[in-house]
Order: C-alpha cells, then sequence, then structure tokens
C-alpha cells in the first residue's frame, strides 16, 4: 500500500493541472465517469424499481431452482409437450381436446407478484429485496449464479442468458477500437476516453521520464534530513518497484505491497552496511549484552574499581554505557554515572569538533566495532585500543541513532537546526502540566529517588525496568537536551538489556536497527509491543510521564547554574549533545562516585 | 457545580494550573530578553501565555487577551521550533475567534482570501505521504473491503472522501489478484472539487484498464452534508462497502448546539463574543442536562480513554447521514476519524484537547521533516492550522472539526444499528509492518475492541473501525 501510494500520489499532485487541461481540449464533452474494458458492466440508465422496497403488499414468490430455470414449466401430460406460459398449455390442450381453460382478463388490479431468488447466499433471497418480475429474477439468476454457457466464439467472452450473448454477438469484432498504445477496445466510449488519457500520459512521461515526479523527489529528498529520513526513503525505493510489478505481472496482492517494504528494509539495511553495519552491531551487542542491566542495577558503590579502571582512559567516555564486554567489568554502571557526570557539570566543549569527530567514527567505526566484538568473545577485556575504538564507536553510534539530524546534516542541511530540535511539543506540554499540577520539588526529588531506589530491586523484572530506568534517565536529560530518540536508545538499552531478550538490536539503534529487525520480529507482536512499552518517552502513561517530569524538572532546577553557564554558548541546541560526546571532556575524568555524588545532591 | 467553574471550564487538567503560575519571565519583562530564551523554557512560556490569553479570550477581556496575543507574537513562529508554531496557529485562531464578534471586520479582512484547490490537494497530498496515519487507514479499509467483499461478483465502493486515488489503486491491485477473479467494480466518488473526482477518474480507469478489471467510477460533486442519496444509485444485487476517511465529524456541526449553551458559563466562556446570538435562543432543561453531562464528559487526561460515563450529543444530521447508508445494507462500512476531543463545549476545553492533540502532531511532523520545508509549512498552515482555527475560532453550524474519541463513534454507529466488524488480524499485520516501515519508533497503533487506533508515543490520533449493519 505504502509503495502503490507513493508512486501514485506525488505523480497525482504534479500532474493534476497538466491533465485538466488535456481533458478540457480533448475530451470536453466526456463525462468523468468512464467506464472501461466491460462490455457487460451494468448500465444504469434505467432505474429499476429498488430493490430494498418491494411494495409491500405484494405476494412474495420463492422458486426452487428448478422451476425457475426450466423452459417450459408448463407440460402437456398427453405428449409431454412444455410450454412457457400456461396460457399456451391451455390452447395446447384444446388440441388433445382435453378440458381447457383460459384466464379471463380481470379488470381489477392483478395482484403484485415479486420473486426470491433461490439461492440462499444472494440478498434478493431476502424478502426485503425481491425482484419485481419472473424474467428478471430468471436472468438474475442465471447470470448470477448460473453457469455461462453461451460463448462468443469470437472473443471467447461467455455469457449464461442467451439474450446477452445474442446481443454481444452481433456487435462483436464488428466495432473494434485500437489505441496506439495497443490496447483494443469494444465500445467506442472506453475508446474514447482511454484516447484521452492515454495522449495526456504519453506527453507527460516525455516531460517526466522515469516514475519519480518532482514534487515526490523535493518531498523525500527534504524527507532525508530528519529523524525517519531512512523510511522515507524506503518510500522512493518503492513505487517503481510497485509500479514495475504492476505493469508486468497485473497483479500484486495487499500483503506483497506491505511486503515490498521488507525489499526495502532489506536495501535500507544494506544502506547501513556501509555506514554503520548496524546487525552486526545489534547482534553483538545482543550477546555481550546479557549481564548489563544487572550492572546497571548494583549500587554505584560497587564499582569502584571498574570506574576507575575505566576512567583510565578519559577519551573513553562512553564506554561504561555501552561497553557490556565482559561480565567481570561492571562498566555499566559507571557507565550511567559517567553519563550523568558531564552532564550535570556541563564542562563544555568545541561543539562542531566533536561533532565531526563523531561524525568521522561513525564512518570507521564498523572495523573497530568487530575488532572489539572479537576482542570481547575472546575475553580481552581491557586492552586499551580496544576500548579506545569502542569508546569512539559507541559514541558516533549513540550519536548516529540518537542524533541522527546530524548524520543528515552532513549531506547539506544545517546541522544547527537538525540539532536544535529540542524538547517535543508534547513533552513541554506535559512538562507544562507537571509544574501545574506539582507544587513542590520535594516530591518530585523522591520520585526520582523512588525511581533509582526501585530500579536496583526490580533486576529481574524487565517490564518495571523498562518504565523506571527511562523515568530516571529520562529526567536527565529532560530537562535540558531532550533529544527524544536520544533517551530513547538509552533508555531502551537499558531496558532491553535488563529484559536479555533480542530486541536490544532493536532497541539499542532506534529506527534504524528496527526496521532490520522488523523482517524477523513481525510475527512476534509480543516482542515489539514489549518493545514499544519499553521506549515510552514523552507520551507515556501517566506515571511514567510523571516520573519524568517530576524528574526532569528536579534536575533543571538543580542545574540552574548550568544552564546560565550553557546561555553563553552560541549554538544553544548543541552543547548537550556535545557535552556528552566529547572526548577531552574533563568532567568525564572525574570518578563516577563523585559524579553520583553530584547526584547525592539530589538527596 | 459545574458551571460555578467559570470559564476555566477544565480545572481538572493540571495545564489549567499552569497559566496561572508566575514564571521566570514574568509578564512585564522586556521583549529582548524574551528572544534570548532557550527553546525550553521559551515552549513553557509560550504554553504558559497561550493559555493566559485563552482565558481572556474566553471571559471576554480582550485588552488582556490582546496584551498576551502581543507577547506570543514575539516569541511565537510559524517556521521556528515545535511550539513556536504551535503557538503561531492557535494565536491566530484566538484572535480570529476575537474578530467574530465583529463580523464586518472579520469578513473584511478575509475577503479576499482565496484558496487554491491545487494547494489543498497538495497539502493533504503530503500529509498522506509523510505521516503513516493515512496510510494506516487505507490499509486497514481495503483489507477490511477484501474480506466483506470475499467472493462478490458485483461491487460496489462508495468513497466519502475521493480525494486519494492511491487507496484504491491498490484496491483494484488486490482484487484482481483474488483467487475468485476480479469482480465488476463501481466506485462512487463524493468530493466537493469536480477536479479532485476528474483526476481520481482518471487515474482508476487507467489502472483498472491495465488489470483488466471492470470498472466504472462515478463522480458525485457534492458536500456530504448535501449528498442525495439516490445519486448513489446503489443497485439491486451488488454488495456495498463505505469508505469514511475524516469525514463523519463534519456531520455533529449544528446550530442547535447553541441551545444548551446558555448558562452564564456558557455565554461567558466560550461565548463570550457570540453573546447575541447565544442569548437568543431559549434556555430549555434538555441543555442544561446535556451541559451537565457534557461537563462529566470531559477528561482531564489527554492519554486516558476515560472512564468517565459517556455521554452523546445527538446529532440530527449525523444520525440521518448514518440511517440512510443503514437503508443501503452495506457489507461494511470502515470509518477512520480523528481521533481527539475536540467536540467540547467550551473553547478552554476545546483548546487544551486541540493544544495536546496538534502538538502530537506537531512533533510528528517535526520529525519527519526539516524545518524548512515548505511543505510541512503548508501542511501546517493549510491543515493544521485552519483545523486548530475552526475548533477554536468557530462556533455552531461553521465549527466543522468535531473530532471525537472513537468509544463515542462506537456509541454512534451503535445506535445508527451497526455492528461492528472487527479488523482483521492480517490487516493490522500490515498496517503494523507499513508503521514499522517508516522507521521511526514514534508510531504505534493498538487495537481496541476490534478498532485500531494509530499514537504518536502514546497519544493515539487517528482512529480506523469497520461496521455492517446489525439485522
Amino acid at each position: 500500500m505504502a509503495a502503490s501510494s507513493s508512486s501514485g500520489a506525488p505523480l497525482f499532485g504534479i500532474r493534476e493541472e497538466d491533465q485538466n487541461q488535456q481533458m478540457r481540449q480533448q475530451h470536453s464533452s466526456a463525462t468523468p465517469t468512464s467506464s472501461t474494458a466491460a462490455p457487460a458492466a451494468p448500465t444504469q440508465k434505467k432505474r429499476r424499481n429498488q430493490p430494498g422496497t418491494p411494495n409491500p403488499e405484494a405476494e412474495v414468490i420463492a422458486l426452487s431452482p428448478k422451476t425457475l430455470m426450466a423452459t417450459n414449466r408448463f407440460i402437456c401430460e398427453v405428449c409431454n409437450k412444455g410450454f412457457q406460459r400456461e396460457q399456451n398449455l391451455q390452447l395446447h390442450r384444446r388440441g388433445h381436446n382435453l378440458p381447457w381453460k383460459l384466464k379471463q382478463k380481470t379488470t381489477k388490479e392483478p395482484k403484485r407478484k415479486v420473486y426470491l431468488c433461490p439461492e440462499p447466499t444472494c440478498v434478493h433471497h431476502d424478502p426485503s429485496r425481491a425482484l419485481g418480475d419472473l424474467t428478471g429474477i430468471k436472468k438474475h439468476y442465471s447470470r448470477k449464479h448460473g453457469e455461462k454457457k453461451w460463448k462468443c466464439e469470437k472473443c471467447s467472452k461467455r455469457y449464461a442468458v442467451q439474450s446477452d450473448w445474442k446481443a454481444h454477438s452481433k456487435t462483436c469484432g464488428t466495432r473494434e477500437y485500437r489505441c496506439d498504445c495497443g490496447t483494443l477496445f469494444s465500445r467506442r466510449d472506453s475508446f474514447i476516453t482511454h484516447r484521452a488519457f492515454c495522449d495526456a500520459l504519453a506527453q507527460e512521461s516525455a516531460r517526466h521520464p522515469p516514475s519519480l515526479s518532482t514534487i515526490g523527489s523535493s518531498l523525500y529528498g527534504g524527507g532525508s534530513l530528519s529523524n525517519t529520513g531512512l523510511g522515507l526513503s524506503h518510500q522512493v525505493v518503492g513505487p517503481p518497484h510497485q509500479l514495475s510489478s504492476l505493469d508486468h505481472n497485473n497483479q500484486s496482492s495487499l500483503l506483497r505491497l506491505g511486503g515490498s517494504s521488507g525489499a526495502d528494509a532489506a536495501a535500507r539495511t544494506g544502506q547501513f552496511d556501509h555506514l554503520l553495519s548496524s546487525p552486526s552491531m545489534g547482534s553483538s551487542f545482543r550477546s555481550a549484552q546479557s549481564s548489563a542491566a544487572s550492572f546497571f542495577m548494583t549500587g554505584a558503590s560497587d564499582h569502584d574499581q571498574s570506574n576507575q579502571q575505566q576512567y583510565h582512559d578519559q577519551d573513553k567516555s562512553f564506554h561504561g554505557l555501552m561497553q557490556f564486554q565482559s561480565p567481570h567489568q561492571h562498566h555499566s554502571g559507571g557507565g550511567a554515572n559517567i553519563f550523568n557526570l558531564p552532564f550535570l557539570s556541563n564542562s563544555t566543549t568545541n561543539n562542531t569538533n566533536s561533532y565531526s569527530a563523531n561524525n568521522n567514527n561513525l564512518l570507521i567505526s564498523p572495523d573497530h566495532f568487530n575488532t572489539n566484538a572479537n576482542g570481547s568473545t575472546t575475553g580481552g577485556g581491557s586492552d586499551v585500543s580496544n576500548n579506545l575504538f569502542t569508546g569512539h564507536l559507541m559514541g558516533g553510534g549513540n550519536n548516529m541513532s540518537s542524533g541522527v539530524p546530524s548524520l543528515y546534516s552532513n549531506n547539506g542541511n544545517s546541522q544547527q537546526q537538525a540539532m536544535s530540535s529540542h524538547m517535543s511539543a508534547t513533552a513541554l506540554l506535559q512538562k507544562a502540566a507537571q509544574m501545574g499540577s506539582t507544587t513542590s520539588n520535594n516530591t518530585t526529588t523522591a520520585s526520582l529517588l523512588r525511581s533509582f531506589g526501585s530500579s536496583s530491586s526490580t533486576t529481574t523484572r524487565p517490564d518495571r525496568l523498562g518504565t523506571l530506568v527511562p523515568s530516571s534517565l529520562g529526567g536527565m536529560f529532560g530537562s535540558d537536551q531532550t533529544d527524544q530518540s536520544h533517551l530513547q536508545d538509552l533508555m531502551d538499552s537499558f531496558a532491553s538489556g535488563g529484559g536479555g531478550s533480542s530486541i536490544f538490536g532493536n532497541a539499542a539503534f532506534g529506527g534504524y536497527d528496527a526496521s532490520a529487525n522488523r523482517a524477523i520480529n513481525m510475527e512476534d507482536t509480543k516482542l515489539q509491543q514489549q518493545n514499544l512499552g519499553l521506549s515510552n518517552i514523552g507520551g507515556g502513561s501517566d506515571r511514567l510521564t510523571r516520573d519524568f517530569l517530576g524528574v526532569g524538572q528536579v534536575v533543571r532546577s538543580m542545574s540552574g547554574g548550568f544552564s546560565h553557564q550553557r546561555s553563553e554558548q552560541q549554538h544553544g541546541g548543541m552543547e548537550m549533545m556535545s557535552s556528552l560526546d566529547s572526548k577531552s571532556n574533563a568532567a568525564a575524568a572525574v570518578p563516577s562516585t563523585q559524579s553520583f555524588g553530584g547526584g547525592g545532591n539530589f538527596q | 457545580m459545574f458551571q460555578d467553574e467559570g470559564s476555566s471550564s477544565a480545572p481538572s487538567s493540571p495545564l489549567q494550573f499552569f497559566s496561572t503560575m508566575s514564571l521566570s519571565p514574568s509578564l512585564g519583562s522586556p521583549y529582548p530578553w524574551l528572544k534570548e530564551l532557550k527553546s525550553e523554557e521559551r515552549g513553557l512560556y509560550l504554553i504558559h501565555l497561550l493559555l493566559t490569553c485563552a482565558n481572556h479570550v474566553a471571559t471576554g477581556s480582550l485588552e488582556n487577551a490582546n496584551a498576551a496575543l502581543e507577547q506570543i507574537s514575539q516569541l511565537a513562529s510559524a517556521d521556528g521550533d515545535t511550539m513556536q508554531r504551535i503557538a503561531a496557529y492557535f494565536t491566530e485562531a484566538l484572535a480570529d475567534r476575537i474578530l467574530k464578534a465583529w463580523p464586518g471586520l472579520h469578513t473584511a479582512l478575509n475577503s479576499t482570501k482565496i484558496s487554491l484547490v491545487s494547494e489543498e490537494i497538495l497539502v493533504r497530498k503530503v500529509f498522506f505521504e509523510m505521516l503513516p496515519f493515512l496510510k494506516v487507514a487505507v490499509v486497514l479499509t481495503n483489507q477490511a473491503i477484501m474480506e466483506a467483499m470475499e467472493g462478490e461478483k458485483m461491487v460496489h465502493i462508495i468513497d466519502l472522501n475521493a480525494a486519494e486515488p492511491a487507496q484504491w489503486i491498490a484496491l483494484l491491485q488486490v482484487l484482481s489478484a483474488r483467487p475468485e477473479g476480479p469482480p465488476h467494480l463501481r466506485i462512487t466518488g463524493v468530493h466537493q472539487q469536480k477536479d479532485v473526482l476528474d483526476q481520481m477518474a482518471h487515474r482508476l480507469t487507467e489502472v483498472a484498464e491495465k488489470l483488466d478489471i471492470p470498472f466504472q467510477f462515478c463522480p458525485i460533486v457534492s458536500k456530504l452534508e448535501n449528498l442525495d442519496m439516490d445519486k448513489l444509485r446503489v443497485k439491486t444485487g451488488e454488495a456495498l462497502a463505505v469508505s469514511s476517511v475524516l469525514q463523519l465529524h463534519s456531520l455533529l456541526a449544528s446550530d442547535d448546539e447553541l441551545l444548551k449553551r446558555k448558562s452564564p458559563l456558557a455565554s461567558k466562556g466560550s461565548n463570550g463574543n457570540h453573546l447575541p446570538r447565544a442569548l437568543q435562543m431559549s434556555q430549555g432543561t434538555l441543555g442544561e442536562l446535556l451541559e451537565k453531562e457534557m461537563g462529566n464528559r470531559y477528561s482531564p487526561s489527554p492519554d486516558s480513554t476515560s472512564s468517565s460515563p459517556l455521554s452523546l450529543t445527538p446529532s440530527a444530521k449525523l444520525d440521518s447521514f448514518l440511517n440512510a447508508f443503514w437503508d443501503l445494507t452495506p457489507k461494511v462500512m470502515v470509518i477512520t476519524e480523528q481521533d481527539s476531543n475536540h467536540n467540547g463545549s467550551t473553547l478552554m476545553e476545546r483548546l487544551l484537547e486541540a493544544l495536546y492533540s496538534y502538538a502530537t502532531l506537531f512533533d510528528c511532523l517535526e520529525s519527519t521533516m526539516p524545518r524548512t520545508s515548505l511543505e510541512r509549512l503548508k501542511v501546517e498552515k493549510m491543515l493544521f492550522g485552519e483545523e486548530i482555527k475552526n475548533i477554536i475560532a468557530c462556533e455552531g453550524s461553521e465549527r466543522i472539526e468535531r473530532h471525537e474519541k472513537l468509544e463515542k463513534w462506537i456509541q454512534r454507529l451503535d445506535l445508527a444499528g451497526f455492528g461492528n466488524v472487527p479488523l482483521s488480524y492480517y490487516g493490522m499485520l500490515q498496517a503494523k509492518r507499513m508503521l514499522q516501515g517508516y522507521g521511526c519508533n514514534g508510531y504505534r497503533m493498538r487495537e481496541e475492541n476490534g478498532c485500531v487506533l494509530v499514537s504518536w508515543q502514546d497519544r493515539p490520533l487517528f482512529s480506523v473501525s469497520a461496521w455492517r449493519c446489525r439485522k
């Protein structure tokens, strides 16, 4: 469906004026109604009495199929000759010297009769839609439910009613209209209609050679800037494919219409393969991931060692969060902390630099990632160079899935614009509602703590994890940075990691990998739904939303100085991302216990 | 008592209180300062200002409303971030509402307005293409029709908004692949613009020819509310399907709603600018009753599918319309509607609901199209903006964007003698697949009582349901 609509639609949009003109010129008297290639199509000139409203006083007659189809219902008992009408039989009986009686014409109005179609599934089987005359019901029955015994020798069209066949035979072949395009018509009006459009189309296709119109391409080209750019380019891929299948096969089912997106997904995956190689990342993540959530859940104090280990290298600001290499490294807990860190302390760096760096990482990442994946399987957890690359990769990957705009902004669109999408309007409204209903910051602080506390106690329950982790993390992000998909990714990676389910790949890479996974997980709606549930952000159920917003508010209020600091920067929208991603971030070097101490200010 | 709550008619919504809070950038702050606000703070501030302004408009204090509008105009922008855009359209709507109190002024200001049909078509096209909602509706509708028409040899489809050929092209393709062979297909398209119907006829005949399906397109140039049922020419023996995409709510529009809005609240509130008309209306007891129920009906939480008791405002137009279709005994009637509660009786009710739902729609666009996109701007202005304006500024029969939640439609159709046809698993599977094809996690769909709700994040935006005559 998506495919065909997007193919037809843009064409439609741009063509309209030309075609209208064409139609007026060449087809000035033609009605917009055009019945085509349908000699047997019902004419609607004469309206018979409406089937739904037979005369209520009429006598309803139900005849068996046999009686109905009998050509000569009235049989002479002497010679077995059959007659169609009783009157004829009576006259015939006279010849045998049998008693006979002709019905007299009555002066009074004859009783009206209506007839039912004997076919039980037919609408006219219902007395309320009975047909008004016997011939009508006979023809109806043969046409709709009978065998088509009469075949036109010339064109092999078959008819159930002899008179239909006769009418057709008279004209078949005598009038034939052939368009230059090769299409044959037996009816002049269809032919004329066709010609008008056929010429118009020929002219138009000369102007716009391939299937994509300018509207379509400009739309889609524009669309590729944003998060769903790929999803849209899928639309572009779709239509031509669809059209061709239409032309050549003359058949495609709805399933295939939907299914064509499968092919597109493959294409898209391919597209990403050289950018990101997302499938492999997803899968290797999945394998390394299962224990991650529990790490995250463990108390921060348990992580001193691992955190120190981690902070040896300043460049690896994202390690803890994204790298789950081996079970004995408790990185994820540290990761969460480190993650908060640049955020709350907000020592910022040059935005553009960090961006380009990330994008570079993005492009080179697959190789490095593979190395890293190998490393993790062999158990070489803390190799520095490995970690370095992983750090970059994850920074990049994260940037990719969350701040997609940055990727696209390289394709000629304004980076700043794409990045400056802050809090979504929905989230703002909810925040506003929250501020309206919440008067005290203490309560929200409590909810923040509650969500941290309970998240550590629900390690084994992915569902709750899903709602609680986002709420706490979301709070951090929600206040200042608020790129939805960014948040979502992080949340998802935690949440689904906790679940240890196969949706991780899906979640970790947001919409992109989702498209690849879709083909696999399609049938498994439960998983999908779980995923959807987990990736709640802005809209959430009340509880989630409340937590999310409340926390956001707290963070915001606590980091007031921080936002002032930010206001001095030139690129208002980007510092958060950059501070997250920056490798020379001084704050990232601070041990995470401190950063959590910063979090401890909450308390 | 509902009436005592005055024009801030939805005190149950926390957003209401938001407007009464004093925000850090105080109202009297110098304008240059406002411009330095960060996106988020500006957004919050805009919401605050919008609600304040709406309250003033509702209470008829035009001086204050004007002051608020002036402030908003410093911050809002049709090409800014999402909240700036939303604010721009809501303020325009509020201003329009104020202006309507002076019909001469209002008419004069709009006297040279031209509406380009081609532009409108383009905008709807972009909406159809860029956001998945209508496509999901199309997939579900077609699948429901296919299932209902199985084995039928004469199929007649009535499209109550025949603007989108893509839907029927898809159906033609599926029909041509039917195991039992394609039926004779007749599509009757209803639309106000002849050009649109001509396009439709052209595209569809062309495809039908290629697929060799006996096909006929019957255009009916008419407004939906004036539709002459005889023109539909539903014939003996054909299987009838009806498809309505975002149409039925306009039939809820009626003047007689003024009847039930004569309470102090109403005249002071949403009718502040319609005093003369409102006063002409007599005050019936039925009206009072309805009013109370309307009060109950409003659900504070934007997402809740509402446990509060529902009550329907009877709509003569819709009732007779549904009855007429019931008489035609369609095998299936598929209805797509905006799943929002934009038919509240008071301005504030509608404004709050509209704020939520259009914020969501604008978010969808934000995630899909670049801010500089002209198409996006047009969709926002000509489609959403106009809807917002209609919801906020218009009253009575003028107010046609009366979107209602699915549960209301279920009730209405049930009352009209229709029984729900659960959408099939297969249809939903296809729709889900299509949604995911958008590659964006934000779009969701869920089944509810055999109907489908399509959402952005967790806010349902559109509902699709299928019906047939209950015997």
